[in-house]
């Protein structure tokens, strides 16, 4: 098995290309309906561009095994339960799941407030939606990486993840997973209310499932 | 160990055939999860010889070792150090099941970790554990290499240079895994690994894994035209697939080799499988290829650098290129001081501005006095590698700067320069070869600089017969026209001239020229510059240092390009010329318009710039401020949200145009003073983000959009508690009071703020929004609902103003 078990996997810098595409989405462009004369588009390209220089994105993983299941309650094997229907029903079939993190950083984050607060919140909605995107797509990269770790072990990750705060598997949870995946020497505090900071910080989990000779 | 003229002897008959997957199979056939592989096999040798043993009977050349996790990065995970022993055993285990007339391929895989400066391994780190495992390879008696599986194209170089470093005669196969976006996860593409990996001595490069034949095929079509060595493929057998519940590789063997037999049509020597393949895929594959030919590279070299993310290629149906020469403190006073300072902050911004100006790579010269170069240059090469995507070319007169720099380098550097002085050449050329890097060839010598074309002619000569000696073409030179500056040498621009012309006629080389080098201590440099480089380019030249930012080289550039049959269909020179053509329409045009309709439209298009012009414009002529608010940016502002509504306008536009009008109506704040007093207290609005909920960008649009429509708007900020808005409704009375939350579950702090303010008696309204929220949710705590900034000044005026 190439990625092992129970090991905080720290990724220093995450390089994806830029989701233009899926910023653009984000930010409400629709194609063939959506009129953007070329000198807003100049402006546009120049904020996405911008904000991108300001993330600093990092991430972390942790992939751990299913030591026991119930209806409501699902324990790992670093002794970490969660109490949660949905995500027992989410994990269902998977004997493993990978845990993950990604963060932009606070400097792009500083630099949205900043521009809000002296009025250019133009440039702010946009480094807001491009902080959005990379640090979503960041999951996406990391999934890929253990992807290519894992097709060698006849697996692979569901395509989906879910996180703390969907349906009964509640914020809270956060607190767990923050620790467990030591998101605390990515930069990444969480606050009394279970809100990850700097903002554009997420989690996630994905379900490892066996690929099966035909 | 080499088998090195064996292989070559195959492939120039047939088609290399690869083993299949090693690691599905083993799991196949048994072995456990969370296990190490390496450890396991060595307990359990019978399962792994009858692997090796199952491709060799179905036909596999080669079979790899299964030493893909056995570096002590991966090793330790699992408890393990004796890196050369497990590689060794496993060697010899591969040797024994493959047989006399199967070649072993001694596998390397990659550590788990990226390598500086895209991550926290160090480079000689790196090397240094791609060593041990070569150590027990050789004992183990492998014949030749495979590295493979690389998504780092930093890490591919270090376990490339260990291998030829500890073996420097072995055979040597190289293989990245490309996403679905085409790139590795590193982001190098494929054709920037391919010029990476060959030029610094691999025998076949490649890729495998990630993809099944078709996707694989495309990247390997983009390879061929760049390829000098034969190319290498080990498709996956298909993608995993989800059917009814259960996942499976989606190819079985008679489709595979149906897939993979068109491989060999583009360059592609050396075949086999990767996940989820078996050896009926590899036997099936042997069957299907059988009478193909290999199409072997005709190339030898390429004239191309590349960084880990961006290739350029020198050649002649390729414009010419332009090295951004900014980074050089020399006679720059802040850059000096941006280096000592070790900041670096100077050249990031130079590396960026020439990189927006239309730079095709940066000449890297960071020699300064009080500067340690080879530090500096390091930290220069990590930054330019981290945050741009331009090929490099290493400037020093220093050859251990150029040497370090050369092997920290994750891409294929220029040399700028190597002259004929003999410590340059002695030293440099060895090095040069070693790390396959394109050099400048200087024809200076220890004499000094030769003043005529025919005195430079000689030392090209000399000089190449030397590089050809330690295996250069002249695809991998650039040689420098030598450009003296005028003003001490009438007729040096002329002998330059003369040199590329022989160059590209006679000697059939690509040039290179410093160019402004041509007008020092002249005055209007950019026009002598710009005009030299026409005459260069005319004589041929293929690449010029220069400062992109100069205009006049750009368009230029662009010119010559078009004139010379460089731009195909002229759609360079049309794109760039036509977008300043379109900006200069527009002015006539809005010079015809009334005042009232420069503002209208600047409000439209979100001029901030111009907008308190244009205010100002419309107040000289005598509109009213009341009437240019009421009549004119409110129709403006209304037309842009409706344009939202109808997607023709997304958020940024929306925005900027709200902004502009925000700008104007603070301009026109002063003459405003009654109007405001008529909206009075009833437009007052009280905005927060509930408690719990950081992310207020939403809140702070729709803050923005009613204050554009005449409302007062207290903005609470982020994470207010329920009885902080309590206090404040007290406080200021609102008309209406806003909510926003972006969670599901911090959304559930808005019920609480509505059921306190009802039960302390308060009247006021309110609207929620969210982008978890709805009209269902807003109805059932007794809100209204606003899905945006538009529809919340749509619901505003319906609740305040039109009640």
């Amino acid at each position: 098995m190439s990625v092992p078990l129970n090991d905080v996997i720290f990724f220093d810098s995450i390089p994806i290309p830029l989701p233009k595409a899926r910023i653009y989405k984000r930010l409400g462009y629709k194609e063939g309906i959506t009129q953007l004369p070329p000198d807003q588009q100049g402006e546009v390209e120049q904020y996405i561009e911008e904000g991108a220089a300001l993330i600093s994105l990092t991430g972390v993983a942790l992939r751990l095994s299913v030591q026991k299941r119930e209806v409501a309650r699902i324990v790992f094997s670093n002794n970490v339960e969660f109490n949660s229907k949905h995500l027992c029903a989410w994990l269902e079939r998977c004997k493993e799941a990978v845990f993950m993190g990604a963060t932009a950083g606070q400097k792009v984050i500083d630099a949205i407030k900043k521009d809000t607060a002296e009025g250019s919140l133009t440039q702010g909605v946009i480094y807001d939606a491009v902080a959005s995107e990379v640090t979503d797509a960041a999951l996406d990269w990391i999934m890929e990486y253990f992807n290519r770790e894992l097709r060698r072990e006849n697996k692979q990750l569901d395509t989906k993840r879910y996180s703390a705060g969907y349906g009964d598997f509640s914020l809270e949870n956060q607190k767990a997973i923050y620790e467990m995946l030591k998101l605390g020497k990515l930069g990444v505090n969480i606050t009394d209310k279970y809100i990850l900071v700097p903002e554009k910080s997420v989690t996630a989990v994905s379900g490892v499932q066996e690929i099966v000779s035909k | 160990m080499t088998k090195k003229n064996k292989i070559h002897k195959i492939l120039k008959r047939r088609v290399l055939v690869l083993d299949g997957a090693t690691g599905t199979e083993l799991y196949r056939r048994g072995m456990p999860a969370g296990v190490c592989p390496e450890k396991w096999c060595l307990e359990n040798p019978g399962v792994i010889q009858g692997i090796h043993f199952d491709y060799a009977c179905a036909g596999s050349d080669v079979v790899y070792t299964c030493t893909f996790g056995a570096n002590e990065y991966k090793l330790k995970q699992y408890g393990q150090t004796d890196v050369y022993g497990i590689n060794k055993k496993l060697a010899q285990l591969a040797r024994k099941a493959a047989g006399p007339k199967v070649l072993v391929a001694g596998d390397i895989g990659p550590t788990g970790h990226f390598v500086h400066p895209f991550g926290s391994l160090s480079f000689e780190d790196a090397v240094k554990a791609f060593k041990k495992q070569v150590k027990g390879l050789v004992a183990g008696g492998v014949d030749l290499f495979v590295i493979e599986t690389m998504m780092d194209i930093q890490e591919a170089r270090a376990a490339l240079i260990a291998v030829k470093e500890e073996v420097p005669a072995a055979f040597v196969m190289v293989t990245m895994t490309f996403e679905s976006d085409g790139r590795t996860l590193g982001g190098t593409d494929p054709v920037s690994a391919l010029i990476i990996l060959q030029s610094l001595g691999a025998d076949m490069v490649g890729c495998n894994c990630s993809r099944g034949p078709k996707g694989m095929l495309e990247i390997v079509k983009i390879m061929k035209p760049y390829a000098t060595v034969p190319l290498v493929a080990k498709p996956n057998a298909g993608m995993p697939k989800l059917i009814k519940g259960k996942t499976f590789f989606d190819m079985d063997s008679n489709r595979f080799a149906e897939l993979i037999k068109s491989f060999t049509t583009y360059g592609v020597a050396a075949l086999g499988g990767c996940c989820g393949t078996t050896p009926e895929h590899i036997h099936k594959l042997k069957k299907a290829i059988a009478r193909k030919e290999t199409v072997l590279p005709k190339r030898k070299a390429i004239s191309a650098i590349s960084s880990a993310r961006k290739s350029v290629v020198f050649g002649e149906s390729f414009p010419l290129i332009i090295v951004g020469e900014s980074i050089n403190p020399s006679g720059k006073k802040a850059l000096a001081e941006d280096l000592r300072s070790k900041r670096f902050s100077l050249l990031r911004s130079l590396a960026k501005e020439q990189e927006s100006n239309g730079a095709q790579a940066l000449d890297v010269n960071v020699a300064a006095s009080g500067v340690n170069e080879a530090q500096a240059m390091e930290r220069a090469i990590e930054i330019l590698s981290q945050s741009f995507s331009l090929p490099l070319s290493i400037d020093s007169a220093d050859t251990s700067v150029i040497e370090k720099a050369l092997r920290l380098y994750p891409g294929r550097a220029l040399i700028n320069s190597i002259s004929a002085e003999k410590q340059k050449i002695d030293k440099l050329l060895p090095v040069a070869a070693k790390y396959g890097a394109m050099f400048i060839l200087l024809p200076v010598t220890d004499k000094g600089v030769p003043q005529t074309a025919q005195e430079r002619k000689k030392i090209i000569n000399s000089m190449f017969k030397e590089a050809q000696k330690r295996g250069f073409s002249k695809d991998d030179i650039l040689v420098d026209g030598l450009v003296m500056t005028i003003s001490s040498n009438p007729l040096a621009a002329i002998e330059t001239l003369k040199t590329i012309k022989w160059c590209k006629r006679q000697f059939r080389t690509k040039t290179i020229v410093g160019l402004s080098n041509v007008s020092f201590g002249l005055p209007q440099r950019k026009l002598i510059n710009s005009t030299f480089l026409g005459l260069t380019q005319n004589a041929g030249l293929t690449a010029a240092i220069a400062n992109p930012l100069h205009v006049s080289v750009k368009k230029n550039k662009l010119a010559e390009n078009l004139l010379l049959g460089k731009d195909k269909d002229a759609t360079k020179f049309v794109t760039y010329f036509s977008k300043r053509k379109e900006r200069k329409v527009k002015l006539p045009f809005r010079a015809k318009l009334s005042p009232k309709q420069k503002v209208h439209e600047a409000i439209l298009e979100g001029n901030r710039e111009t907008i308190i012009n244009y205010i100002d414009e419309a107040l000289a002529v005598g509109i009213a401020p009341r009437s240019l608010v009421q009549e004119t940016m409110i129709a403006a502002i209304t037309q842009v949200g409706d344009l939202f509504d109808k997607k023709q306008y997304f958020l940024p536009q929306l925005v900027a145009s709200a902004e502009t009008m925000k700008k104007g109506f603070d301009h026109l704040a002063p003459r405003l003073k009654e109007y405001r007093k008529e909206l009075g207290k009833k437009t007052l609005i009280l905005l927060a983000t509930v408690e719990g909920d950081i992310h207020d960008i939403g809140k702070n649009i729709v803050a923005l959009m009613l204050r554009n429509h005449g409302f007062k708007v207290i903005d609470l900020g982020k994470d207010v508690s329920a009885k902080k808005i309590i206090q404040s409704i007290k406080q200021y009375k609102p008309a209406l009071v806003g909510l926003s939350a972006l969670m599901t579950t911090t959304m559930v702090n808005m019920p609480e703020v509505i059921k306190l303010a009802k039960k302390e008696g308060l009247r006021c309204k309110f609207i929620v929004g969210g982008a978890v929220l709805n009209q269902h949710y807003a109805r059932s705590i007794g809100a209204d609902y606003a899905k945006d900034g538009v529809e919340a000044v749509r619901v505003a005026k319906k609740l305040i103003i039109n009640k």
